[in-house]
């Protein structure tokens, strides 16, 4: 029988996809190590520099200065200990030639002097298609991937990763310290700042209620039109934003820009989306500035859960039904949607959940409904009214809490038999009864 | 007899991690056969029943079922001919959350309405049909629970009643009985052989064990590392073939 391999199987010859391979492997080990040494050493030149001053100064030497010094640490680093690079991606340095002593001394030292250089090994690789580590064939040495590497025990020096990161913990900490000016003393020696807040808060003015009720209802409302609207979109979207369903280059490409879009999307937090959008519908609609914002925020998010939902589906069925030469629409209707449907409905209603307690904070940056009125009395020092604002929207979320909670445990158990309640319902109950006796 | 399907020169690598899993197979199997695919996990077994109706793409060869090149096939093409190959898997692959009546339904519908089905709309017809194959494979009483009530060998006769409903002209099991007991694997397979022999649907099914492809199999095709070892009558086995396919270590173990 003829042996038809299929070109470049498994063979060493030249293939410039890869050494690029081989060669990136080694440069993100090296530029792993910069980065985390460079990081260091800014943070260093931070706490060394008080912030008082009111300017944030990372450097005090020129940026190259650094970078130059930081790849000689890097390079020494890795060729006498387990740097934090070598860690984080799994690799060892194993000598191939035998040697003690001075002698083995001067072969690591060269080997990190040589390292810095690595990067440029590139060339070479563009020109030729292989990948020759050059640092490490001078000196004596090779990487190996760590799953190979049979013992496990080194002297401390050799696991150096593990000192690097906890100083780096400890001087995040000790700069954050400086940075964000806490001092836990001032929350006892200014306490009386608040007498006034006080004061008020204890004379509720019960005369908003009924504002107030109307104004809950507005931001419900939003929450509900901001789920309502999302899920909409968000269905379809999530289809082209799963990672096992956008196979080939182009389902590809669409899924890496959604995915990209998404991300961004849902970076910006709904408030500074109605600051902008507020501008644009103009003040008089701040509801609908509101609804936008909330809407843009869940279609990032639920597109991301639901997206992530499908990931992990049973490919089995899927592939059964295919099997049975169903069109690619009928598969996705008896072999993916029996097994999403739940958690889309559970995701959903845990996103309205989120949305009623967020349209608050959009109302108080100008989304409308309460959360406006709330500042809008805050903002005049009048916490006899805000209390009762407040109170309203506590009794709304600690609602809409207790009914999500609830609807999403039934859909998650399977309903298969509804009448009977869960034991954390249960719990809940006894709970409640025991805290506010038996009416609740 | 004719050839129902025609393999040439079929080479299936995964890209990915550089696995050659088919390397060079060509065979033919003829209508109305039983042929039991054996082999070590991993030897290319699974791989080379998915590249007949193409879950798998193939990467080089041709396929041929019933006159008509698979693998050039357009997606259209394609459907056609997978209505006519049914097949069955090692987990099932049922569709936990839905009814076992619309998991068997689910076996028409490359020849239903693609509108009508949108809605879970099948005909009067397909739904009968469908309890009849249930009551075939002596589960219709099981018709509306959620297929993952039931226990595995009732689920596998799930799989065999949508294999039915396709009406196919093979019938390709992917170690159908690996996850069930002996005395289940039995029935299993024995479902698979009245399905040969009365409706006169070719078999390709993979086994792991040589007693069950000795007792149900016509045709026993080894592989190995993705290469044929074997092609023969299950008699021709004897133990030097043995262990030319499951390794020098291997000892054989009778499932009765």
């Amino acid at each position: 029988m003829t042996k038809t391999y299929h070109a470049g199987f498994m063979s060493d010859k030249p293939n410039w996809g890869q050494a690029l391979k081989l060669w990136r492997r080694d440069v993100l080990v090296f530029l792993t190590d910069v980065a985390c040494l460079a990081g260091l050493w800014m943070l260093i030149t931070y706490a060394a520099i008080s912030p008082d001053r009111g300017v944030l100064v990372f450097l005090t030497v020129p940026w190259w200065l650094m970078l130059l010094v930081v790849a000689v640490l890097a390079g020494l680093w890795q060729s006498f200990g387990l740097s934090s690079g070598m860690k984080l991606l799994g690799r060892r340095l194993k000598a191939t030639q035998d040697a003690s002593g001075a002698a083995a001394f001067a072969r690591r030292l060269f080997r990190a002097l040589l390292l810095p250089f690595s990067p440029l090994l590139v060339l070479p690789v563009l020109v030729t298609a292989r990948y020759v580590p050059i640092h490490d064939r001078w000196s004596g040495f090779e990487t190996q991937s760590a799953t190979e590497v049979v013992d496990p025990k080194s002297p401390w020096y050799r696991r150096s990763w593990a000192v690097a990161i906890a100083l780096l913990a400890l001087t995040a900490f000790a700069v954050s310290v400086i940075f964000t000016r806490v001092n836990l003393v001032k929350l006892f020696t200014e306490f009386d700042n608040t007498a006034n807040i006080r004061a008020q808060i204890a004379n509720p003015n019960w005369g908003v209620l009924f504002e107030g009720g109307q104004l809950l209802l507005v931001t419900l409302f939003m929450a509900f039109m901001a789920t309502l609207f999302g899920i909409i979109v968000a269905v379809p979207l999530s289809f082209v934003a799963a990672r096992n369903l956008t196979q080939g280059l182009v389902g590809r490409a669409v899924y890496t820009i959604v995915r990209g879009i998404l991300s961004i999307l849902r970076s910006i937090q709904p408030f500074i989306w109605v600051i902008v959008l507020i501008v644009w519908v103009k003040a008089g609609n701040a509801p609908m500035a509101g609804v936008i914002a909330l809407f843009i925020h869940s279609v990032a998010d639920l597109t991301k859960l639901y997206a992530e939902r499908l990931e992990s589906i049973d490919p089995g069925p899927v592939e059964a039904i295919r099997a049975t030469g169903a069109s690619q629409s009928q598969v996705i209707m008896y072999g993916i949607i029996p097994q999403i449907i739940n958690p889309y409905m559970s995701f959903t209603i845990y996103r309205w959940d989120i949305n009623v307690r967020m349209s608050t904070i959009v109302g108080m940056v100008g989304g409308g409904g309460i959360g406006q009125r709330l500042l809008q009395e805050m903002r005049v020092s009048d916490y006899s009214d805000a209390v009762v604002l407040m109170m309203l929207i506590m009794v709304a979320v600690w609602a809409m809490d207790t009914l999500s909670a609830r609807l999403r445990e039934r859909i998650e158990t399977g309903s298969s038999n509804p009448a009977l309640p869960s034991y954390a319902l249960k719990l809940k109950t006894e709970i409640s009864n025991r805290t506010f006796g038996s009416r609740w | 007899m004719e050839d129902l399907i025609r393999i040439e020169n079929l080479v299936k690598i995964y890209e990915r991690g550089e696995v050659l899993a088919l390397n060079d197979v060509s065979t033919t199997v003829q209508k109305g056969e039983f042929l039991v695919l054996l082999g070590l996990s991993g030897s290319g077994k699974s791989t080379l029943l998915r590249c007949i109706n193409r879950l798998i793409e193939p990467t080089a060869g041709t396929i041929v079922f019933d006159g008509k090149d698979v693998t050039k096939a357009s997606s259209r093409q394609l459907r056609h001919l997978r209505r006519r190959m049914a097949m069955i898997f090692q987990q099932f692959n049922l569709v936990k959350r839905s009814s076992v009546l619309t998991n068997v339904l689910s076996g028409r519908l490359g020849y239903v309405n693609p509108a009508a089905s949108a809605i879970h709309k099948f005909a009067k017809q397909d739904i009968a049909d469908a309890m009849a194959c249930l009551e075939r494979v002596g589960i219709p009483e099981q018709a509306y629970k959620r297929a993952d009530e039931l226990s595995g060998g009732q689920q596998q006769r799930v799989g065999i009643a949508r294999a039915l409903m396709q009406q196919p002209d093979l019938l390709m099991a992917d170690e159908p009985v690996s996850a069930l007991d002996p005395a289940t694997a039995h029935s299993i397979m024995q479902y698979l052989e009245q399905m040969n022999q009365e409706d006169d649907v070719t078999v390709v099914t993979s086994l792991h064990f040589l007693s069950l492809a000795r007792r149900y199999g016509a045709r026993i095709l080894a592989l190995k590392d993705g290469e044929i070892v074997f092609e023969g009558s299950p008699a021709e086995i004897d133990k030097v073939k043995f262990k030319e396919i499951y390794g020098e270590d291997a000892e054989e173990v009778e499932v009765r």
